[in-house]
């Protein structure tokens, strides 16, 4: 490439990697506001500006239990329908147990439950979830959780989060900036599950209702309890288990106020809601409704008048309960459980001490560089270290051109590959000193010099770049930040020695170089 | 200015015996010691719950001792307590065995705890857990990420070279490994995943130095022949050798102002970086040249693809 050509290729490297660092250097605010400046900054990590990184698990066995439930469910409907005697019916481990008319049951479960494992023994059938229906009921809970996380976040403002699927029944969880460690874990509390159900009976107590009831509780109701605000037994209630109404069918909740400032929960039906809610109001007038929350009673007023799409649930709730059920109601349950495998919180205030660290330990090496390289190879050092400045303002275009991510190893990162680029300049330099030793004329030196060093320079460079990609693929979280920092300074350290020292040099010293100092 | 103005004569091979000798003890040390006292996993291998807390003013004077026995008689009696910073922080980590796999509350109800104990709001800087599976998945790929880079560098430095540079090349990486890995077993420090990172820079940094010199003893070996390899090893580490004690000194510049002013966080990965890059200016002499010189006298021949080489560069 001629000299022109290359000078060419360096402006517009220059020029670009200028503007596309100038974001990160100026106040947030102002970049997005000004229509010159690009909006994307470089990102940094949840180690430097703080937040928290989960790893979250589904809970496969819980999973795999509910899905069982509902095949145990719809065997028991199927079963009455055919008259088929079914005995026995149960869901333990991740095993669906069947006794009764054998014959007659493995016929059905056969012909309307296809993907089933079913072994038989001389009394029960037994059920099990074969590898792809389990890998199925998995994955639909691992896309439901993540669907509900990302509402809940949405509810709580924070910039940029990402919820993602990680591997098979993994949810990656991040949430950048302050964020309330305590307060988030609200996030992922298993359920907030709403039901509607008309009270058949009550009493103060549990006691005096199971005395009104000589013959027990029967099958298919229970009795719930309403707690006051004290936390005491004040009423105990009679239900059907089966609840006329559920949260699914609710489009929107949210904190609201009564007359008197007391805070209750609105709530908004979807139409297939709002049709059951007033039929079922309308045919119950003067009856009570109980609201449970998560098997608690929240209220149980008299139904006064038919009621459609929009309702209110008050309670005994503070401020902050109602408006976080609301949040929940409206995002809907998370019926499989998370479990938390990994979690990284990171105070602001720490991330902003660590940066600060790493900065200035950062700058006072490379300071250290500059100037021993202006020192020891005079003329020649100078223009390497401008070529270092360069390599660092390429690093910073292109994490922030990437949206890499920027993470406290990271910066160390990008410190050793200002050590690969400095070595990269020594190995040039010495070897045209070399040269210039061994009675060579300035020009042929200079040539000499760099000819002689380029593979060495390119297969040092590769090889550490095989050490970088592997971190890329085999890392996670910070360690990956830097495998990505230290590739993108590698492609960068290259550039500044091969091309822009050589330019400098020959710009420089073209005509005459025998003046060159090194 | 110029550190070596005249060329250096320094006879580096002549002390091959006695170097391998004392290599091969200290690497057998530290595997010894890898396998015997094993590791000072942190968190991110052995799994558990890490969490980083501050003490107001408020309330008084504050120590590790008065932590630990703030938190005897609860149910964290046996987590370790170590000061962060200096004393007027106030600043505490808190490590416990457990993970939140079972408790997802534990960090929150562990600074609950503190507060009440200590009568008073401790803030949490900071809370790290990680759960047995995550740990037990991250030792796995750091396995495979070694084992990986090793193998990646082996075949392109074979592709390059001729195959006799290969083994020495790899070899010093193993031995650069064993060392820093092995200091960290031997003196238990910290080992988690910024050191592992460490490891990884490590490998990159050793395989460059090595191929610094194996460039330019095949050049070498390209102009005076392959008959006194001996005299061609030595004057190509001679001619090299400013770039050497320069490039290393300025990269340690760096490393040892990271491990000084670098703060708690990176303070274990420069650590790992300085002596893992001591360990691989030496290994480069000699593990990698001692190695390809053993090779060479053995099987002859190490300079087949140099042809290629000078016909690529000009």
């Amino acid at each position: 490439m001629s000299l022109r050509a290359r000078w060419i290729l360096i402006g517009i490297v220059t020029l670009c990697s200028l503007y596309l660092s100038v974001p990160s250097f100026v106040p947030e605010q102002q970049r997005l506001d000004s229509a010159l400046i690009p909006d994307e900054a470089m990102e940094l990590g949840l180690d430097l500006q703080g937040g928290i990184y989960w790893l979250l698990r589904i809970d496969t066995g819980e999973a795999v239990r509910q899905e069982l439930e509902r095949i145990k469910g719809s065997i028991i409907e199927l079963a009455e329908e055919k008259q088929l005697l079914l005995a026995r019916s149960e869901v333990g481990g991740e095993v669906l147990t069947l006794g009764g008319d054998l014959p007659g049951l493995r016929k059905l479960v056969e012909e309307e439950i296809e993907i089933a494992d079913v072994s038989q023994t001389d009394v029960v059938i037994e059920l099990r979830l074969d590898d792809n229906w389990r890998r199925e009921v998995v994955d639909r809970g691992v896309r439901q959780a993540v669907e509900v996380l990302r509402k809940r976040v949405d509810g709580l403002g924070v910039r940029e989060p990402v919820i993602a699927p990680q591997g098979s029944d993994r949810i990656l969880v991040q949430l950048p900036g302050a964020v309330d460690a305590a307060g988030a874990r609200s996030l992922i509390e298993k359920t907030t599950f709403l039901e509607f159900k008309p009270v058949l009976d009550a009493a103060p107590s549990r006691e005096l209702l199971e005395a009104k009831l000589p013959g027990g509780v029967p099958e298919d109701q229970v009795i719930v309890i309403q707690e006051s605000a004290t936390g005491k037994e004040s009423e105990a209630l009679l239900v059907p288990k089966k609840a006329t109404l559920t949260g699914d069918m609710l489009e929107d909740a949210r904190l609201g106020f009564d007359r008197r400032n007391r805070p209750l929960i609105e709530f908004q039906w979807n139409s297939e809601g709002a049709r059951i809610f007033r039929d079922f109001t309308g045919e119950h007038i003067g009856d009570r409704l109980a609201a449970i929350i998560d098997g608690k009673v929240v209220t149980a007023p008299v139904i006064q008048s038919k009621i459609g799409r929009n309702g209110q649930i008050t309670g005994d709730f503070t401020r902050d309960e109602a408006a976080n059920t609301a949040v929940q109601l409206r995002s809907g349950a998370l019926p499989i459980p998370l479990v938390i495998e990994e979690e990284r919180a990171i105070g602001p205030a720490l991330g902003a001490d660590s940066i600060r660290q790493g900065l200035q330990a950062s700058l006072l090496g490379i300071a250290l560089v500059f100037v021993f390289m202006g020192i020891y190879y005079s003329t020649a050092g100078w223009f390497a270290n401008a070529a270092l400045v360069l390599n660092l303002l390429i690093i910073i275009a292109l994490m922030s051109l990437s949206q890499a991510t920027l993470t406290l190893p990271g910066i160390a990162g990008m410190i050793l590959t200002i050590g690969m680029s400095v070595d990269a300049n020594v190995i040039i330099y010495e070897r045209i000193r070399e040269e210039l030793r061994a009675g060579r004329p300035a020009r042929t030196a200079v040539q000499a010099g760099y000819a002689r060093s380029f593979w060495t320079i390119f297969d040092t460079n590769l090889t550490t770049l095989f050490a970088a990609v592997i971190l890329i693929l085999f890392g996670r979280g910070p360690v990956q930040g830097f495998g990505v920092t230290l590739t993108i300074g590698l492609i960068a350290s290259m550039f500044t020695a091969l091309v822009v020292t050589r330019a400098l040099i020959e710009w420089v010293y073209g005509d005459n170089p025998q003046k060159l100092r090194i | 200015m110029e550190f070596f103005k005249t060329a250096t004569r320094i006879d580096f091979v002549g002390k091959n015996r006695i170097m391998v000798t004392i290599s091969a003890i200290l690497c057998a040390v530290c595997l010894v010691s890898m396998v015997t006292r094993g590791f000072n996993f942190g968190i991110d291998f052995a799994g558990g719950t890490v969490v980083e807390f501050q003490a107001p003013e408020a309330l008084g004077p504050i120590d590790e001792g008065k932590v630990r026995s703030a938190l005897s008689g609860t149910e964290y009696a046996d987590a370790s307590v170590v000061r962060v910073g200096p004393p007027e922080d106030r600043t505490f980590r808190v490590s416990l065995t457990k993970s939140q796999e079972e408790n997802r509350n534990l960090s929150v109800d562990l600074v609950k705890e503190l507060g009440a104990k200590l009568g008073g709001d401790v803030t949490m800087r900071s809370s790290e857990s990680i759960g047995p599976r995550v740990g037990a998945e991250l030792r796995r790929s750091a396995l495979i990420a070694l084992t990986l880079s090793w193998l990646a560098i082996m075949l392109y430095v074979w592709y390059r070279f001729e195959w006799k540079y290969a083994p020495g090349g790899v070899i010093a990486l193993v031995h650069d490994v064993v060392i820093t890995a092995g200091m960290f077993s031997i003196f238990q420090w910290e080992f988690d995943l910024n050191v592992l990172a460490a490891l990884l820079v490590i490998i990159g940094y050793s395989i460059n130095d090595t191929i610094v010199i194996y460039d330019r003893i095949r050049e070498t070996v390209a102009t005076r022949g392959e008959t006194e390899l001996d005299d061609v090893v030595n004057q190509a580490l001679n001619a090299t050798l400013s770039r050497t004690v320069l490039t290393s000194g300025l990269t340690l510049l760096v490393v040892v102002s990271i491990l000084i002013l670098g703060g708690p966080v990176l303070r274990g990965m420069a650590l790992a970086l300085l002596i893992g890059m001591l360990s691989g200016v030496y290994s480069t002499v000699y593990v990698a040249s001692a190695t390809l010189l053993w090779l060479g006298r053995r099987y002859g021949r190490v300079s087949a693809p140099a042809e290629r080489k000078a016909r690529a560069a000009t």
